[in-house]
């Protein structure tokens, strides 16, 4: 009975670890997978021509007869969709018809007096202008199609008059017909609604397609510059292109709900509802998209604060602060833990040394930002001459304070655990203390060093807290020397988080950040394990 | 600044800190020729010397002479001080704390606790094989120039004084054309008859032996002893054993501890047959310990 119940025991035992082990992978698969699936999509996407241009005109990457060869292909597409809209909106926009209805008129005075048109036919003349500008304008201004139509009808009665023939005044009649045309087909009191709608649709198109070529290019950088230079972008656009997306109220105390209703069912029988379908048909046609490998993600410079682009100098600055780090603490760190298990007392003193160190490791990174920017950046580093300025050395040192408690702990720990018998055996050789630790401790505790190295170099590539005020910039030049600050991935990636929405416009080019901070983190630790393999191997024979 | 039994090789290095130090310049210990043992000067000779580990005496009172080119075999129960013996000639225990030695231990006339001692050539002059085969995580031949190469010999030279250690150490002719593996990758035997090559390197004149089979299996026992009588024609060895018939095979001499003193020391025939003290009798005729 004993005996059955310790072996249920031991099995609950195994399952309960197993249980957990899995429990951890998944977790681990259930924030990693995703993570690495959208990071993944910066560098691999359906990229469109607009990509194409956008990185031959930002970094002269790619083929430039390609890529307008292929510009030029597209072209007469989108010109048909430009077309469709341009004949809707012509109609819309009264404002402008307005100030051109009175333009005529002023036009059709002047011609008058440059004529020397005898004063009585001037007065005819002029009043009959004047009726013909004011039954327009009434048109115009009518709520109803139908209202408008008399109007419309009494200016093109004055349509074969003599008395305007090759005037300015002709010009009268050409607004006349083409407006009545649109009374006739638009619903005309659904007007303000269409040009609420038609403002929409023209952001989208703008979205998709970029500027109208032939249009001034607008102010406000690179991204204003570009469609959808993306597959899943231009996806975006469509749909908001399509549909009319409305927030409806559901009573005091409620939530608005979402409601989409079709863009060509508001538009119906409409000049404009042909655009829809055509938009959709041909959209990849507009676009041309095509599978993209962007390997140039990890070394390109960012365009529009990480619109486009990607994390080159983010990398390289990573790699840079990393490393530097990690060469000033290792020295310091194996030194010191040889300090303190070869010559140190076991006294009071040096189990509060000790204990000093462990706690250090736990202090928030933070605390050693500040700590960092005061000694560092403000105190020690002008003493050489440096500004006081953020600065890679200064952002490495404080890294490298971060990781010291961790690179003496293993150390420590990995030269206390060589065996007596080697050190003894150097000793009883004839050889020194030092020679002794310098040829015999440390190779074999090397492994267990470079494990430390290891940790302490995953950790100082995440940090973000104490680079914040000693190295990290958000946008800058690529560093030229040690003492200029430099961007790197941590704080990049916090960065775009807090910043602004393009964090919500580029999202693929956030989590590639991230993805490249893990994957440099892996790498690194790729290197150092294979460093201690080797090493171990050696040891080993 | 003592050295013992100053090598040749060692001279150009010590030079510059010899002129400086109040120097107790010994001579080369010159081994007369062939005759009597007994004719030999003593090597070693300690003179009521006691090691305490803090309060506790881990030897006390011990007075004996151990002779050149031949066995000396310390016997005795667990406990009773042989090795910390041992480890005083070559002040191995220094690394444990707390230690204090009395009386005088003399190796080739010169005090070893002297404080101004030469430790580095004391432990070249005394070279020292573990209970435990401990060779570094090295190469063979790394292994073996560790202790040439601490007293600058380099190049060529040292590719054969490896040779010959190796050779003496009945080594060469198994790992010659290995001696860029690790050594950690030998047989236990084998480890251990490496050990005794790199004690041999730093061409030492005392071989101190700290029950070197212990870890071994029977056959790898029998090579190190054979290797040991082979030795004695060119070395003093001491050697610490648990086992009886290891003494009796091959050691000239035998020194037998009990608690911490030495209660017996004499030729080891007289030991074995014919022993004086009641104590000792019941020792190797195992009644006792």
């Amino acid at each position: 009975m004993k005996y059955a119940l310790r072996q249920t025991a031991d099995k609950l035992f195994t399952v309960g670890a197993l249980l957990a082990v899995v429990l951890i992978v998944a977790a681990l698969a259930g924030i990693l997978l995703p993570m690495i699936w959208r990071g993944s999509s910066a560098v691999v996407f359906r990229g469109t021509v607009e990509f194409r241009r956008m990185q031959m005109e930002q970094f002269g990457h790619g083929d430039s007869a390609a890529v307008n060869a292929e510009l030029a292909q597209v072209a007469p597409i989108r010109q048909k969709a430009y077309e469709i809209l341009d004949r809707f909106s012509a109609g819309l926009d009264t404002t402008e018809l307005v100030s051109r209805i009175r333009q005529i008129h002023r036009q059709f005075g002047a011609q008058l007096t440059n004529r020397e048109v005898p004063p009585d036919q001037y007065e005819t003349a002029r009043d009959l202008s004047r009726m013909l500008r004011d039954e327009l304008l009434a048109a115009l201004d009518a709520p109803d199609g139908a209202l408008a139509l008399p109007h419309l009808d009494a200016v093109l009665a004055h349509d074969q008059d003599a008395a305007l023939k090759d005037t300015a005044a002709g010009a009268y009649f050409d607004i006349a017909r083409e407006y009545r045309r649109i009374a006739t087909s638009v619903d005309l009191p659904r007007r303000e609604e269409y040009a609420q709608s038609l403002a929409k649709i023209s952001e989208a198109m703008k979205g998709l397609l970029g500027p109208r070529p032939g249009q001034p290019v607008p102010e406000g950088g690179a991204m204003q510059r570009y469609g959808a230079t993306r597959w899943d972008q231009a996806q975006q656009q469509l749909d908001q292109l399509l549909w009319d997306e409305q927030w409806v109220s559901q009573g005091p105390g409620r939530p608005l709900k979402k409601v989409l209703t079709p863009r060509a069912q508001q538009f119906a029988g409409t000049p404009l509802a042909e655009l829809f379908p055509y938009v959709q048909q041909n959209a990849a046609a507009m676009l041309g998209p095509r599978w993209t490998f962007y390997g140039r993600f990890f070394t390109d410079d960012n365009v529009s604060s990480h619109y486009f682009g990607g994390v080159g100098p983010e990398t390289l600055g990573t790699l840079l602060v990393t490393v530097l780090a990690v060469v000033v603490a290792l020295p310091l760190g194996v030194v010191a833990a040889a300090y303190l298990v070869e010559c140190a007392p076991d006294t009071h003193s040096t189990r509060a040394l000790r204990t000093c160190i462990n706690t250090l490791a736990g202090v928030p990174s933070i605390v050693f930002g500040l700590f960092g920017q005061a000694f560092f950046m403000l105190y020690l580093l002008p003493k050489f001459g440096l500004r006081r300025d953020s600065s890679i050395i200064a952002g490495s040192l404080t890294l490298a304070v971060l990781v010291l408690p961790v690179v003496i702990r293993a150390s420590e720990e990995a030269i206390r655990t060589v065996p007596r018998a080697f050190r003894e055996a150097a000793l009883a050789l004839g050889a020194g203390r030092l020679h002794c630790f310098l040829t015999v401790t440390l190779p074999a505790a090397l492994p267990g060093i470079l494990t430390g190295l290891i940790l302490s170099m995953s950790r100082a590539a995440g940090e973000t807290a104490p680079i914040l005020f000693t190295v990290a910039v958000a946008s800058g030049p690529v560093p030229r020397s040690l003492a200029q600050p430099t961007r790197t991935l941590s704080y990049g990636c916090y960065d775009m988080a807090v910043g602004d929405r393009i964090a919500m416009l580029a999202p693929h080019n956030l989590f590639g950040m991230v993805v490249t901070l893990v994957a440099i983190v892996l790498l690194l630790n790729a290197a150092a394990i294979a460093l201690r393999g080797r090493v171990a191997r050696r040891l080993r024979g | 600044m003592i050295e013992v039994n100053e090598m040749p090789q060692r001279k150009v290095l010590a030079a510059g800190t010899a002129a400086k130090t109040t120097d107790v310049k010994m001579a080369n210990y010159v081994p007369q020729a062939a005759g009597p043992e007994q004719q030999l000067p003593a090597i070693i000779r300690a003179d009521r010397f006691s090691l305490y580990y803090g309060s506790h005496a881990g030897v006390k009172d011990i007075t004996f002479d151990i002779y050149p080119r031949a066995v000396t075999a310390i016997i005795g129960p667990s406990g009773c001080g042989k090795s910390t013996f041992l480890r005083s000639i070559n002040r191995m225990n220094d690394l444990i704390p707390n230690t204090r030695a009395e009386g005088t231990l003399c190796v080739n006339d010169v005090n070893v606790y002297d404080r101004r001692i030469n430790l580095a050539n004391l432990r070249q002059q005394v070279g020292m094989v573990f209970q435990k085969p401990n060779p570094f995580p090295k190469t063979i031949y790394a292994n073996v120039a560790y202790g040439p190469r601490l007293q600058g010999v380099h190049g060529r030279a040292l590719d054969e004084q490896v040779e010959q250690c190796l050779r003496h150490a009945a080594l060469w002719e198994e790992v010659k054309d290995y001696l860029d593996r690790s050594a950690l990758g030998l047989s236990g035997g084998q480890q251990q008859r490496l050990c005794l090559a790199r004690a041999l390197a730093t061409q030492p004149n005392v071989l101190l032996m700290d029950e070197p089979c212990s870890a071994l299996d029977p056959i790898a026992t029998a090579k190190i002893e054979e290797l040991i009588i082979s030795l004695k024609d060119e070395y003093t060895i001491v050697i610490v054993t648990h086992n009886m018939q290891q003494a009796a095979r091959i050691s000239d001499r035998t020194a037998f501890f009990c608690l911490g003193e030495l209660i017996e020391y004499d030729q080891t025939k007289v030991i074995f047959t014919n022993p004086v003290r009641k104590q000792t009798e019941e020792y190797v005729t195992g009644r006792f310990g």
